[in-house]
């Protein structure tokens, strides 16, 4: 995203390439069984993530604003043709929706990451990610397990810094 | 059209976006509609003929400081809900530092006035036209707001239109103190104010209308 509001129309292709079954997997499971729509769906929040992509503040989420653009766009769909969106099943939404916005969280997980060293971001990214141990985290950066822990531990102060700053 | 050619139609064209691109966006709407606004004030109303006095008071900068300020707090707002996620909305109460210090001032002038005095303080000379030119001055920076807008995705249409309202009511009050000569602190808070909260309701009654996208 960064790329594309810089001008890079490939960075820019890739993102909304990207974002195809997000939006499919998001519409599908608001309003399933209506594949038209939910087509035509995915298509007008892929031309508003294009033509309207200044109004994302790049100091927050990406995906927050993505959901928003979906979301809006489907109620606007909802409004225009009367129909309702049922809510019986609304428990069975909330609880995928962690689901989804833990996947889509990844997108903004490596942008945090980026914000910080990247010795702190290595660290944080084989413990805390991809589940090693302080040992195997170590052994393969190559330094030592103490090295590790305060990388760890500095690097989360910091997030957890930045997080609180986005969100105000 | 499948969803892969729209994509490529779409990444055809991909200019860089300036940083700050929406705020300046806002203020080029308000700017053009500006224009318009003081274009009718200075040949439909005719600015204050003692301007150049009233520029060494402190009534005239009282005025302009209270509105202009409501001004560029609503113009942050509008800004904020002109993105689709808005975040917080913690600080729309700082709308109101302005009117509570404009609110004091008034107390002490009443307190320093006779209180025969107090009634025409209140009305002074144009209480009837003061609100309903303010509401009609708004109409053309209301206008350039929107224009903005349509470049914008904002996702709470009624919220937005009220305070794109009130954004415009502020900006228009502001260039109407080219014109009004009225000096007391409590007919601006009643009048001037009237008048913006006006201009914000009427906002919110049409934004969902206007702003969809």
């Amino acid at each position: 995203m960064i790329a594309g509001l810089a001008g890079d129309a490939h960075a820019h292709a890739r993102l909304l390439r990207d974002l195809l079954p997000v939006l499919r997997r998001f519409f599908r499971r608001r309003m399933a069984g209506r594949d038209d729509e939910i087509e035509d769906l995915v298509q007008e929040v892929l031309i508003a993530v294009h033509s309207r992509r200044a109004t994302w503040d790049p100091a927050r989420p990406f995906t927050a604003w993505l959901f928003a653009i979906a979301r809006y766009k489907m109620i606007d769909h909802f409004r225009q043709h009367r129909s309702h969106c049922s809510i019986e099943d609304v428990q069975d939404i909330l609880a995928v929706e962690g689901y989804v916005e833990a996947l889509s969280a990844r997108a903004d997980m490596g942008r945090l990451l980026a914000m910080i060293p990247a010795k702190q971001a290595q660290a944080i990214r084989a413990t805390r990610i991809e589940g090693l141990t302080t040992a195997e985290a170590a052994a393969r950066a190559g330094i030592g397990e103490a090295d590790v822990k305060v990388s760890v531990h500095r690097g989360l102060k910091a997030l957890a810094r930045r997080v609180k700053d986005s969100i105000q | 059209m499948k969803a892969e050619e729209l994509i490529i139609a779409l990444a055809q064209d991909v200019p860089p976006v300036a940083p700050n691109w929406l705020g300046r966006r806002l203020v080029a709407g308000l700017m053009l509609g500006g224009g318009g606004t003081l274009a009718l004030v200075g040949m439909g109303l005719g600015v204050r003929p003692d301007l150049m006095i009233a520029m060494h008071g402190p009534a005239f900068w009282i005025k302009g400081i209270y509105t202009a300020s409501l001004g560029v707090g609503a113009l942050a707002v509008t800004a904020r809900l002109a993105r689709p996620d808005p975040g917080r909305m913690g600080r729309v109460w700082m709308l109101a530092l302005p009117v509570l210090g404009l609110a004091t001032i008034g107390l002490g002038q009443m307190i320093m006035a006779p209180r025969a005095q107090w009634l025409s303080m209140w009305l002074g000379h144009s209480a009837r036209v003061c609100s309903a030119l303010v509401v009609l001055l708004a109409v053309p920076i209301f206008g350039g707001l929107l224009w903005s807008f349509r470049w914008l995705a904002p996702t709470r249409l009624r919220a937005a239109g009220a305070m794109a309202g009130f954004c415009a009511g502020a900006w228009s009050a502001t260039l109407y103190c080219l014109h009004c000569p009225e000096v007391s602190a409590i007919f601006v808070l009643a009048w001037y104010t009237l008048g913006i909260v006006v201009a914000a309701g009427l906002g919110a009654l049409v934004g969902p209308r206007l702003l969809r996208w």
